[in-house]
């Protein structure tokens, strides 16, 4: 259980990032947090959503990050503080609105945190947010750790009511998912009650005007940044090299430093504004050393950033040597680690030092096979979405016309893998399946011989695929939307959404029902079971081959890990050893070659399939493929 | 070629060498045996790949490597080498004398009254025949009594995987079982018959096969939208060919009769049939087709001793009634077996060689069948 709600300043308490930042937002008298879940950002609104109650917040799951950014933002408005949170694909869909809210500006404080997804692990993509920052004239902060997580998030809170702007925290995987200590302060007792003065006006409109007031508060930023805590020099007077870093650059480079014992020789000079920047206090420090090296993930942000400052003031500061992703001494993709900090700071300084003997790769992950089973990346034992793509297969290549299905984001987008039998063709964004089938449903009048299919789930679907499917049925698009209904956020940890009758801090919602929403729509829709293997077949058969226009098919079972909290088991499941062909001719191991549910285990020894009961969740549908009708299911 | 490396012999080389070439004939035999094969509206689909180097898909499939001689040895003790109409022992008219079976029947309910009286006299436990589901799509359905053999009674033009059936079919201990089948499945069951991989269907249970004649099947897919475009396929009660020289398709729906010339609908025969050189079913028991200029009276060929066992029981509980097949008939058989033989050979030999087909035959078996066969007419 969090302890982000006590109220005991002075106590120091081992906390994750995403939680030093709502714990720095509860300090800062937060009301009002919405988000839409989103890795590595999700944790923020979901800690927050656990305190609500007890601290008179409204936290809400919203259905897109756009409309999470909204609701915030009229808290803002009514003089509350609001915090929203979202990963760096949820800026992009919010982005229209944050960039006529940079210029109507807001009133109390309003921080967007972002949380970037370097390497994109669990995302779709690799993006830097911070571009988003420099793009709308807004106030940009990067925690470097746990405790400044906490104080950027309350201090951001002060920044933007200053201001009268919103305020960006950019963190990052390795800031939001890992945990240090961070030592507590005292949490405010009354609130501000609120109300909207109709003598204020927050209109975007006269633009250009607006962008400049904007850019006046970007300079009475700037000025708050020279006098920024969260911007520091740590190291020799005239370092040989000059470490430029901010978010998880600071612990990396530390990190780095301290195994080569470098201290004496470099410095590092870390920035918390990275906009604007600090100029004056950027340009004090870069005459200290002549080589410079940028450290910082995804984009070379803040170097390009700093070359600026460089370029206007390089008359005075005379030549200097920059270095970092332009000039490749620091990949400029993918996520950074201290090991790599190390060799950047080793090849311009020439340091001898071994990170870690030649072979440690290897026999780390020697000792990592032995002791974990290998498990390809895959769908979950029982998971719905395994027989449904299992369907889908049998169904396309029943149908022989060379169907194909177009992805989404979610748990499912695992289908372009071999646990979705390497169905989904396409994957973009949220709700990117649908308008693609619009688009691919239009192409049949020149000839496309195909039929279309795309999936999309239920929180997706609510997310931005609706207006997908609208636009699907008033321009006479044809396709076959697969929703994949198992009533939950899975991919980003089980947060509730308009079809789970739920609410973000566990209340009771309605339930928005996904099949009257299509119907009204003006899609065909028919529901199925996808455990019930033979009929989803045949039902996409039936909707492909005989029915034109928009279709949709909901796939309604509950997520197995859902499931399995509340629910029994379905089946007792067992492979009859007498029965089961293996190997032989007439089955060739169809259920752990090529259905391979983790459930389902190949006994070498014995040339048999077996049941893995620590991990079968009983959903039964091994038991409809085999061949040999040798997976037993009995109720449970 | 690379040492080690074995040819293949199961899935994968009946996708390139079958399935991928349109070669299948929608048989069955490898239905239901394999699950990554199935069957959807005609066409046989392939789900999954299967690393095995051999498998019996390949092994029973009528268009892979069939070695004619080795199966005619085996199950008629003798070459390929009765080229017109194969080993014959009898061949004559006959057709069905209780007119249940003659009304319902496509010609003279020969073989729905042979299948019946079988089962009734337990020669065989069950039949595999061959009805239509509701879009008229052909399906091998296992029967057990009179019931069953009506509902399957009348032909089908177009090609089901009745074997299938076999292979589902949850067989009692050594329950004898009776085949109904085209040329092209009698084949398949002889390779299942003489196949030396590890036997996993009831072929030896099989004791009859009832061989049908047949030219060509059509494509199910194709041909039931040309249907549907002039028929409602749902009233469609019976599909008939009238013989040469008209050679009418006939299709009888509610109480109209659709005459269609044969032309229009050889853009649907499965290309399979054009490499098949069996017209008169040549592996059965009994090959049974119809007889020109004979409305209602069956041509028989019979071929074993159990054919001709079963056909003289049937004649003497007076099942059926016999008639010499006239010459004239029977060299009319003859030639249309042979020609059919023939226009397979031309056309092996336009598209790169008979020796490249799925069938081995000798160099002198080739000659013998150009130089008997009339003028090939394609
Ligand atoms: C595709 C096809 C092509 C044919 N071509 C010729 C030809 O060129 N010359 C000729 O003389 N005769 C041909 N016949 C045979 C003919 O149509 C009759 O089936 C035969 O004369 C037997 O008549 P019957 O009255 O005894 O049959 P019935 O008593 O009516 O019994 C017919 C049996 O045929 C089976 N059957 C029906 N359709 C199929 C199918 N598609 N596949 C497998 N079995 C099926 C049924 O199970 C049924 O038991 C063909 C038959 C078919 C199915
Ligand atoms: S699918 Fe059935 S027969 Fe095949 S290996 Fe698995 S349990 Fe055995
Ligand atoms: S029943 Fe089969 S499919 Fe379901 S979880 Fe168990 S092993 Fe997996």
């Amino acid at each position: 259980m969090s302890s982000i709600g006590q109220n005991a300043p002075g106590k120091t308490v081992l906390l994750m990032g995403n939680e030093a930042i709502a714990r720095g937002a509860l300090e800062a008298g937060v009301k009002v947090c919405a988000a839409y879940p989103g890795n590595p950002s999700s944790e923020i609104i979901g800690t927050l959503a656990k305190v609500a109650g007890k601290m008179g917040l409204h936290v809400e799951w919203s259905v897109n990050e756009k409309v999470a950014l909204e609701v915030v933002a009229a808290a803002s408005f009514a003089g509350l503080r609001g915090l929203c949170a979202m990963k760096q694909n949820g800026l992009n869909v919010a982005s229209d609105f944050l960039l006529n809210l940079n210029l109507t500006g807001c009133r109390g404080g309003l921080v967007l945190v972002v949380a970037d997804d370097p390497a994109g692990v669990s995302s779709s993509n690799e993006e830097d947010s911070r571009i988003y920052a420099k793009l709308g004239d807004l106030p940009l902060l990067e925690p470097a750790h746990f405790q400044e997580a906490k104080e950027m998030a309350k201090s951001a809170f002060e920044i933007s009511e200053q201001l009268g702007l919103p305020v960006l925290i950019r963190s990052v995987t390795r800031v939001s998912h890992a945990r240090g200590n961070v030592c507590l302060n005292e949490l405010p007792q009354s609130s501000p009650k609120p109300k909207f003065d109709n003598s204020l006006r927050f209109h975007s409109l006269p633009a250009v005007m607006n962008h400049k007031l904007l850019h006046e508060k970007l300079n009475r930023a700037e000025g708050m940044a020279e006098k920024s805590p969260f911007n520091f020099y740590r190291g020799p007077e005239k370092p040989e090299l000059m470490v430029i870093t901010c978010g998880s650059g600071w612990m990396y480079s530390l990190e780095a430093m301290t195994n080569m014992n470098a201290q004496d020789r470099v410095g590092i000079l870390k920035l918390g504004t990275t906009w604007p920047l600090p100029e004056d206090f950027v340009l004090k420090h870069l005459k200290k050393a002549d080589r410079i090296l940028f450290i910082e993930e995804v984009d070379p942000f803040l170097e390009n950033n700093v070359k600026e400052i460089y370029a206007q003031s390089c008359f005075i500061l005379g030549l200097k040597s920059f270095f970092g992703k332009a000039s490749k001494h620091v990949p400029d993709v993918g996520d950074l680690n201290p090991e790599i900090v190390t060799h950047a700071i080793q090849n311009l300084i020439q340091i001898p030092y071994e990170p870690r003997p030649a072979d440690y790769a290897r026999r780390a992950r020697e000792a990592a096979a032995e002791l974990l089973p290998a498990r390809a990346l895959g769908f979950c034992a029982g998971c719905p979405h395994r027989a449904t793509y299992w369907a889908v297969k049998i169904a396309l290549a029943l149908d022989g016309r060379d169907g194909f299905v177009l992805g989404d984001i979610g748990c499912y987008s695992l289908g372009m893998g071999p646990s979705g039998f390497g169905q989904m063709k396409t994957l973009h964004a949220m709700g990117s399946g649908t308008g693609l089938a619009c688009g691919f449903g239009q192409l049949h009048q020149f000839g496309l011989e195909q039929p279309v299919v795309a999936v999309c789930g239920d929180s997706t679907f609510y997310h931005a695929a609706m207006p997908a499917l609208v636009n699907a049925y008033y321009n006479g698009s044809n396709f076959l939307l697969l929703l994949l209904d198992n009533s939950a956020t899975a991919m980003t940890g089980f947060q509730p959404h308009p079809g789970t009758g739920e609410t973000a801090t566990g209340s009771e919602a309605p339930v928005i029902d996904l099949k009257a929403i299509c119907e009204v729509f003006g899609a065909h829709v028919e529901v199925v079971d996808p455990f019930d293997v033979m009929a989803t077949v045949k039902t996409i058969l039936r909707l492909l081959q005989d029915v034109k226009g928009v279709k949709v098919l909901i796939l309604k079972r509950e997520c197995a890990l859902v499931s399995a909290k509340h629910q029994r088991r379905l089946y007792r499941v067992e492979v009859d050893r007498e029965r089961c062909l293996g190997e032989t001719c007439g089955c060739n191991r169809l259920c752990t070659r090529i259905f391979k549910c983790p459930g389902l285990m190949w006994d070498k020894a014995t040339g048999k399939a077996r049941i893995d009961e620590a991990i079968c969740t009983g959903c039964g549908v091994c038991s409809e493929i085999c061949p040999a009708s040798a997976i037993r299911k009995e109720k449970d | 070629m690379e040492t080690g490396e074995k040819i293949n012999r199961g899935l994968k080389a009946l996708e390139e060498k079958v399935l991928d070439r349109n070669l299948c004939t929608a048989c069955g035999a490898c239905l239901s045996l394999c699950p990554y094969l199935r069957s959807w509206k005609g066409r046989v689909v392939k789900l999954d790949d299967c690393n095995l180097e051999e498998g019996r898909c390949f092994a029973y499939c009528p268009r892979t490597e069939v070695d004619l001689d080795e199966i005619y040895q085996t199950v008629f003790g003798k070459n390929y080498e009765e080229i017109d109409v194969g080993p014959a022992r009898k061949i004559m008219m006959a057709r069905a004398k209780n007119p249940i079976w003659r009304k319902k029947a496509q010609t003279g309910g020969v073989v729905s009254s042979l299948v019946d009286f079988a089962l009734r006299e337990k020669i065989i436990r069950a039949g595999i025949l061959t009805p239509r589901d509701g879009d008229l799509l052909p399906y091998g359905q296992i029967i057990r009594g009179r019931k069953g053999i009506l509902s399957a009674a009348g032909s089908s033009y177009v090609s089901g995987p009745t074997l299938e059936a076999l292979n589902r079919g949850a067989w009692k201990g050594q329950e004898r079982i009776g085949i109904v089948g085209l040329p092209c499945q009698v084949l398949a069951l002889a390779r299942m018959k003489t196949s030396k991989l590890e036997k996993k269907t009831p072929i030896d249970q099989v004791n009859l096969v009832i061989g049908l004649f047949c030219t060509w099947a059509l494509d199910y897919k194709p041909f039931m939208a040309f249907l549907q475009d002039r028929v409602d396929g749902r009233s469609i009660k019976k599909l008939n060919i009238t013989p040469p020289p008209e050679r009418i398709f006939e299709v009888l729906a509610g109480n109209k009769l659709y005459r269609i010339s044969v032309d229009g609908i050889r853009p649907f025969i499965r290309p399979s049939c054009r490499v098949c050189l069996d017209m008169t079913a040549e592996l059965s028991d009994l090959s049974i087709g119809t007889v020109e200029g004979k409305e209602g009276w069956n041509t028989v060929i019979v071929r074993t001793a159990m054919g001709e066992n079963l056909l003289k029981r049937a004649k003497r509980a007076g099942v059926i009634e016999t008639r010499p097949l006239s010459k004239n008939n029977l060299n009319h058989l003859k030639e249309a077996s042979l020609l059919k033989k023939r226009r397979v050979l031309d056309a092996l030999n336009e598209k790169g060689g008979i020796e490249k087909a799925y069938f081995t035959l000798s160099p002198q078996l080739i000659k013998r069948i150009l130089s008997e066969s009339g003028e090939s007419l394609t």
